[in-house]
């Protein structure tokens, strides 16, 4: 059907029959979300077939369930006027969705049946795994990596793919019409302070990110096959979702080191710094000439940020720990880039190879910390705070520094030549007050359901910052499984898509489901009122068509 | 620099006469240490007599020059109460007698001592060393922040209505907190005699309950001790966490204050969960658990059982309140149960503001509206807090603490609270540490001690005499360019 530029039909045109009965954006958008991770399953079923066999049927079956879902709920609803109190909650609904959904592969395949596991463990570890996945973390329960078929590990690395750049913004780029509120979801979804549009329309700027990310995907990929010598083009790929998004999931239990190659972890340190690093920036390095990286503050900041952790952290190897220069070179760059950059690959070759930082000193091991905390740039797939806040943060302790002396004086934060506005320095400063809060609860949470207190710590602060492995039992040669009790990763995992939604959107949706909640509690589930409300209102819309 | 001057004049006071009462006390115990003590406080008192009548505090000194005078004497009363310790022999080592002196001065009951082989000198004068830290913790928070504050915004760090009410202007403000602090100690003191204490005893753990220091007696802080003597100094650390403003209310017998109180109210329903939580879920006994709640909260840093073993939830509990510590106006340290009040209100505001960004959302402090600069700057601080607790842990971390040790150190350090998980251990004993980690502890409770405005206030004057130098070296630089340029151009000229 022809439509105008803004995608409204025109006046009198007959509705067709993709126009959908009800209209709700935020169904429209889970049901666009399930039919594209459906896709992901259904084209990983088929690699299944074609390689390993194995987990055929289950990639299969999960992905046709997932796509019906989906494509129903796209077929049957229509985005209609979104509130912001609703654009929260359909990111938030949508990311929770697609977690439970995408859990369904690991437990049709029985992936995680190993061990005497009950069915609970199974599904506890399932929906672990889609968290960490989508929310591209990379922390694991996985401890059999043999096992599974090459379909079924693809599918985990592509959930990363999926959660990196994010399906909502998915979603919005194949939503022409989803005018009112695009921005708004992008924004939700988006990491960082603020979303930054390359175009006045957001569904392009969503497009161009996909645009830019494919290309940097297929780049990764393609760098990832020669490095190791053109020997598997199924682990070169793997490893190209886990960079783009800055994950942290590997085809191997041993990671980067699998491979032992100095080649592949260079690969691997240039695309997970280019994974930390704002996708709008890497689209104005394309489109336009001369690059815009080193004008760019934010970037300068990651860069330093980087380079000054690397530093002290091959000093203390060297110096502390004994590990020849070398070692601590190669060990210290790649740790340092991978957990700055929230990816959370290792090069470690096993427990006790220089690379398995839980060995290292503590000052080390703190400065990691610190690295988990922060994250990479913001509109980049990278989780954390973000340098750019960190900047705006550290902006706002220097003007606090400045008041003492001068305590009238109107001291603007700037950030280049911009100035920040209040209401984003306020956002900022709240949004970090809420990072600590959460943290603190999480920590209490993971360390009563008996987690022992480093690798909660480790933990809590990986899962929040999107980051993958932790610290002690929870460190770059074990995984998740050993470490923490089941309700513990569940706690985890939620943390997990808090973070990488950055908190607002998960807590504006709890906030209001209880808002719904008590008006229940008061009026009854459904009342009189509201069920009338909603009938006029759905006669209306209905009586517009003609 | 004279406010500065003089508050250092009357501390110095203070701490000489205290110091010289050491001496007095330990007559008959160990009369070397009885006489150095008493000659070194008497020469202090002296000196701070004499120059009492000389120095006069100014009208109205600006903000920067009395956080810069904070900075100083907190610095000035460390290096001398180091010196004693050194001087005297307590400690051999001068880093050591630093270290000692720090957590003292700062009511951090981390220490050095042996406290079974130390003379009852030695162990007075570091319970008065607490208590003088205390006291001038309460009067910088009570008197001087909000006398010097009050134009500056920087309400979350003075004390609102109730400051007025109990120090309308400085000489009340002083006199009343003097009365009151001595008043609360003796009775700390008397309870403590009364459940069968020694004098001695009795006097080392008033002061520490008191003014929050957390010294005692014994090795193994307050676990040996019986049942009344503990119920004595929780209900002690009670009174001193919940800060003088409490006791002021208790004292006048005002009771709708202490109802309405907003910061009282969370004081109190936080230490009841922080106890819920140790008792219900880790199976410790209601009474240890309060204890130990109370402890952490006022940040004393007593202990009735080493609850390092508690395991890691009940540790992360003690962590956070440790971490939140006392209400406004108390001896004790921490972020303050008001200023993490209004810190959630502010981030509560800002949830609300991304439904609706124009929305009025009104952050209150016992009914009083906060205006949005306010909360901004109380925002920098609390960043500040943040970043200067994860340095502390970086520098502990550095200097070879463990991982645990080094987190829970620094935030334990920070505020004043002294016992942490690692090498520190439930009783803060620090011969765990090497000499970098134990001095790595020493900025760390300093910084706790100074709260974050006069920290920052030191940071800007560095910062500012930083800038002057750049500035200066660089005229200099460009004069002798031009010096030189001009002697080359008439030289070639004459040739």
């Amino acid at each position: 059907m022809p439509r105008d530029r803004a995608g409204r039909r025109p006046e009198g045109a007959a509705p067709g029959p993709r126009q959908g009965w009800v209209a709700s954006t935020t169904l429209h958008v889970i049901g666009i979300s399930l039919a594209a991770v459906s896709a992901g399953m259904l084209a990983c079923s088929l690699l299944e077939a074609l390689t390993s066999r194995r987990d055929t049927a289950a990639l299969a079956v999960s992905g046709l369930l997932t796509g019906v879902a989906g494509g129903l709920l796209w077929y049957l609803t229509r985005p209609g006027a979104i509130r912001k109190r609703q654009v929260f909650a359909t990111v938030a609904w949508t990311w929770i969705l697609i977690t439970a959904v995408g859990a369904l592969p690991f437990i049709l395949a029985g992936t995680f049946a190993y061990g005497g596991a009950g069915l609970v463990e199974q599904v506890v570890n399932s929906l672990f795994e889609s968290a960490s996945g989508f929310s591209a973390s990379g922390s694991t329960v996985l401890a059999d990596f043999d096992t599974p078929g090459r379909g079924l590990m693809m599918y985990r690395q592509l959930t990363h793919w999926y959660g990196g750049m994010g399906v909502v913004v998915l979603a919005v780029a194949v939503l022409p019409f989803l005018g009112v509120g695009g921005l708004e979801l992008v924004s939700a979804e988006a990491p960082g302070p603020s979303s930054d549009r390359l175009t006045p329309r957001v569904s392009e700027t969503a497009r161009r990110l996909w645009i830019v990310y494919i290309g940097f995907t297929a780049g990764a990929a393609l760098a990832f096959f020669a490095a190791d010598g053109f020997s598997s083009l199924y682990d070169a790929v793997a490893h190209a979702f886990t960079v783009a998004a800055t994950g942290g999931f590997s085809v191997h239990a041993e990671s980067i080191g699998h491979y032992d190659s100095v080649a592949v972890e260079t690969v691997a340190i240039v695309c997970m710094i280019l994974g930390g690093t704002s996708f709008s920036l890497h689209w104005r390095a394309v489109a336009d000439r001369p690059l815009p990286y080193h004008r760019n503050s934010e970037f300068r900041s990651y860069l330093t940020m980087l380079g000054l952790a690397a530093t002290i952290i091959v000093l203390l190897l060297w110096l502390e720990n004994g590990l020849p220069l070398g070692s601590s070179i190669r060990a210290g760059v790649f740790t340092v880039v991978s957990l700055g950059t929230s990816t959370g690959l290792s090069n470690a070759t096993g427990p006790g190879s220089p690379s398995d930082y839980v060995l290292w000193v503590a000052g080390a091991q703190l400065v990691l910390l610190l690295l988990m905390v922060v994250g990479g740039c913001s509109g980049s797939t990278s989780g954390g705070i973000k340098v750019l806040r960190m900047r705006v943060l550290g902006l706002t302790m220097l003007r606090s520094v400045r008041h003492t002396q001068t305590p009238r004086a109107v001291i603007p934060i700037r950030l280049g030549r911009d100035v920040v506005s209040e209401t984003v320095v306020s956002r900022v400063a709240g949004f970090f007050l809420l990072h600590f809060v959460l943290m603190a609860c999480g920590l209490l949470a993971v360390t009563a359901l008996e987690g022992d207190l480093e690798s909660s710590l480790g933990a809590v602060v990986s899962a929040l910052g999107n980051m993958g492995p932790a610290l002690n039992e929870a460190g770059p040669t074990s995984n998740y499984a050993a470490a923490f009790s089941q309700p513990a990763r569940l706690v985890l995992a939620l943390l997990m898509v808090i973070g990488r939604l950055e908190i607002f959107p998960i807590l504006l949706a709890a906030m209001d489901l209880a808002v719904r909640g008590r008006a229940a509690l008061r009026h009854g589930p459904v009342s009189f009122q509201h069920l009338s409300r909603r009938l006029e209102s759905f006669t209306e819309s209905r009586s517009d068509d003609p | 620099m004279s406010w500065a001057l003089a508050s250092l004049v009357d501390a110095g006071l203070v701490l000489g006469v205290a110091t010289m009462l050491c001496g007095l006390a330990g007559i008959g115990d160990d009369n070397a240490d009885a006489l150095a003590f008493g000659v070194v406080g008497a020469v202090c008192a002296a000196v701070a007599a004499i120059a009492r009548r000389r120095v006069a505090p100014p009208e109205r000194p600006t903000a920067g020059r009395v956080f810069a005078g904070i900075g100083l004497l907190w610095t000035v009363l460390v290096l001398f109460g180091a010196a004693v310790y050194a001087g005297t022999g307590s400690l051999g080592r001068f880093d050591d007698a630093l270290v000692e002196s720090a957590a003292g001065f700062t009511t951090t009951a981390a220490t050095l001592l042996d406290a079974a082989e130390a003379s009852r000198t030695v162990l007075l004068f570091r319970a008065a060393t607490s208590w003088v830290g205390g006291l001038i913790a309460v009067l910088i928070a009570v008197v001087t922040l909000p006398v010097v504050l009050r134009s500056t915004a920087l309400i979350g760090y003075t004390t609102g209505r109730r400051g007025m009410d109990l120090a309308p202007n400085a000489s009340v403000g002083i006199r009343r907190v003097l009365i009151l602090y001595s008043g609360f100690t003796a009775a700390c003191v008397a309870a403590f005699l009364l459940c069968g204490l020694a004098p001695t005893e009795a006097l080392v753990v008033g002061l520490g309950t008191a003014s929050t220091g957390g010294f005692t007696g014994r090795v193994d802080s307050l676990a040996g001790y019986g049942t009344g003597t503990q119920v004595v100094a929780a209900v002690g650390m009670l009174l001193a966490g919940a800060g003088i403003f409490v006791i002021w209310w208790i004292a006048r017998g005002r009771l709708r204050p202490l109802w309405r109180s907003q910061e009282l109210r969370t004081f109190v329903l936080l230490l009841a969960v922080a106890t819920a939580a140790m008792a219900v879920h880790r199976g410790v006994g209601w009474g240890e658990a309060g204890f130990m709640a109370l402890s952490m909260m006022s940040t004393t840093g007593f202990a009735v059982a080493d609850w390092t073993t508690w395991g890691t939830s009940a540790t992360v509990v003690m962590l956070v309140a440790a971490g939140i510590g006392t209400m406004m106006g108390s001896p004790g340290g921490g972020m303050k149960v008001m200023r993490a009040r209004l810190l959630m209100g502010s981030a509560g505001g800002e949830l609300r503001r991304q439904l609706d960004p124009y929305a009025l959302i009104l952050v209150r402090r016992d009914g009083e509206a906060l205006s949005q600069r306010t909360l901004d700057r109380l925002g920098g601080h609390q960043i500040a807090f943040v970043v200067l607790v994860g340095s502390g842990a970086l520098l502990l971390g550095i200097s070879g603490v463990s991982l645990l040790g080094s987190v829970w150190g620094s935030v334990s350090a920070f505020s004043t609270v002294g016992p942490a998980m690692g090498e520190v251990g439930a009783y803060g004993r620090l011969e765990g540490l090497d000499w970098s980690g134990r001095l790595a502890l020493v900025p760390l409770m300093m910084g706790g001690r100074m709260t974050i405005p006069p920290l920052l206030a030191g940071v800007g004057l560095v910062l500012r005499w930083y800038r002057a130098a750049v500035r200066e070296s660089r005229f200099r630089a460009r004069l002798a360019i031009r010096r030189y340029q001009t002697r080359s151009e008439s030289g070639n000229g004459d040739a």
